[in-house]
């Protein structure tokens, strides 16, 4: 001990206090505040991270994602959240992993509960972009989306837009019917009973409808925005 | 001459065969059910793909460490015991004792993968947990004789078992860095420098394993023709292992052992 040269035991306590130190700082810092998220890398980088398990990469970046707002043991709000990054995630993930549900599925079902309208919009669009790189996967997405577009959001537009999306998609992508409908429940919703009534029309003269139950519950529904468009009609002349 | 060759093997095979070995592996077989069952709670939807994925995926590069390491203790025990110097004495030939340490790897690689068929064919079901096992047998045949060949040649345990690990993370990363160099060509305006580097890496390329030679991790999430996959690996991997027993050859005639 007494032979070890002294400036190499100074360096050693100096640099031991300066461990210490930094430690008791990254410490402090980790318990007390939230740590926003990064910027995503490139898609090609996390391919190429992936050494071939581009699928689970993704499934693992999606469920790191879902934790984030768990640090250190604490929850933190949504709010605190950066939704731009955040929708950057969602974006970078649905590419990593082509084919999965999971980042629409955070974003429709975790990350829609944010008071924020602002941030509310940014996660709708992002739903309603990525509908069409599947919609038989996302039809329940854009279906969700639409709902909260029009009760949570009050943007009756937006939820229409994807309304018609979901109405417009050919036979081949196979839904319920109910997703379909949408579109001119929500017409009906805007007093646009004209064009609701129309696509009722049409749905009854095309045949595109079969089942009995369904096929009765349109002719309600076009019985009830008739009488609706009739009193329309009347009031003013009353 | 089969039946030196079949001794020899067994003579080896009772080498490598210890409790440890069985440990590791039983604890290898814990750490990935205990951290699957840690992820299955977190996923909200594809929770037995997810999890299956991630354990097909934790016990291959978990398993390729050890294999790598157990091949090249081995052989390194045979080094520091002058077992070879033995060896020459009989009547064998050098080729033998590759052949022998060959079927060896067969084998241990075959112990290995058991416990990866038992866990995959639990989680995702008998027909994709067979294609796991077939394709991280033929994974970790690979890597184990790249650790046979770094043994022989550098003689050491760490410089091995880094030589192997290097090349296989250099082939499995091999997307990203390629990636990397073109950018920094781009960056850099296609400098003499950047350029040189992109060359001689995608020359270095060309000899190690392609990305048909692993296991691939995708059937755990779509539907994939496995038997055809698995072709294209066995083909990869055959033509990639043939090269690498042929280097081993070369390498161990060239060897003098001092009696």
């Amino acid at each position: 001990m007494l032979s070890l040269p002294r400036p190499l035991l100074w360096a050693f306590v100096l640099l031991l206090c300066a461990q210490l130190f930094h430690h008791h700082l990254d410490q402090q810092r980790l318990q007390t505040g939230y740590q926003g998220l990064g910027k995503p890398f490139s898609v090609a980088a996390y391919r190429g991270l992936a050494m071939g398990s581009e699928q689970l990469l993704g499934y693992l970046l999606a469920l790191r994602l879902q934790l984030h707002d768990n640090q250190a043991g604490r929850h933190f709000r949504y709010s605190l959240i950066d939704y731009e990054l955040l929708v950057d995630w969602l974006e970078r993930i649905t590419e990593i992993s082509a084919g999965t549900e999971y980042p629409m599925l955070l974003a429709s079902r975790v990350y829609a509960s944010t008071g924020d309208r602002e941030r509310l919009r940014l996660i709708l669009e992002f739903i309603q972009r990525r509908f069409d790189d599947d919609p038989q996967l996302h039809w329940r997405r854009l279906a969700e989306a639409s709902v909260i577009a029009k009760h949570r959001l009050g943007d009756i537009d937006l939820a229409l837009a994807m309304a018609r999306k979901l109405a417009r998609q050919p036979p081949s992508v196979e839904m319920p019917r109910w997703a379909r409908d949408f579109e001119f429940l929500l017409l009906a919703d805007l007093n646009e009973l004209e064009s609701a009534i129309a696509i009722i029309q049409a749905l009854l003269q095309t045949e595109a409808v079969n089942d009995p139950d369904e096929r009765r519950f349109l002719q309600g529904k076009l019985l009830d925005f008739q009488q609706k468009l009739f009193e329309s009609r009347q009031t003013p002349a009353d | 001459m089969t039946s030196q060759t079949i001794a020899l093997f067994r003579y080896l095979m009772l080498g490598i065969m210890s409790r440890r070995l069985f440990v590791l592996l039983g604890v290898l077989v814990l750490a990935a059910v205990l951290s699957a069952s840690f992820i299955e709670e977190l996923a909200i939807i594809n929770g037995a793909a997810i999890v299956s994925a991630y354990v097909a995926d934790f016990l291959r590069y978990s398993l390729s460490l050890l294999a790598v390491l157990v091949v090249a203790s081995a052989v390194a025990e045979d080094y520091q015991s002058r077992q070879f110097e033995r060896l020459l004495t009989m009547p064998l030939a050098r080729w033998q004792y590759i052949v022998a340490q060959t079927l060896v790897i067969a084998c241990l690689c075959l112990l290995l993968v058991l416990p990866a068929l038992l866990l995959v064919s639990l989680y995702s079901g008998v027909a994709v947990g067979f294609y796991w096992a077939a394709a991280l047998w033929l994974e970790l045949l690979l890597i184990s004789l790249l650790g046979l060949l770094a043994i022989l040649s550098l003689e050491k345990i760490p410089q091995a078992v880094f030589f192997s690990l290097a090349i296989y993370l250099l082939a499995k990363l091999s997307g990203l860095i390629s990636l990397m160099l073109a950018e920094s060509v781009r960056l850099s305006e296609g400098s003499a420098g950047s350029r040189a580097v992109e060359f001689i890496f995608g020359s270095i390329l060309y000899v190690i394993p392609d990305a048909g030679s692993f296991a691939e991790s995708d059937v755990f999430f779509e539907s994939i023709d496995l038997l055809a996959t698995l072709g294209d690996q066995l083909l990869s991997v055959t033509i990639y292992a043939l090269f690498l027993l042929t280097v081993c050859l070369v390498d161990f005639y060239r060897k003098e052992f001092s009696f």
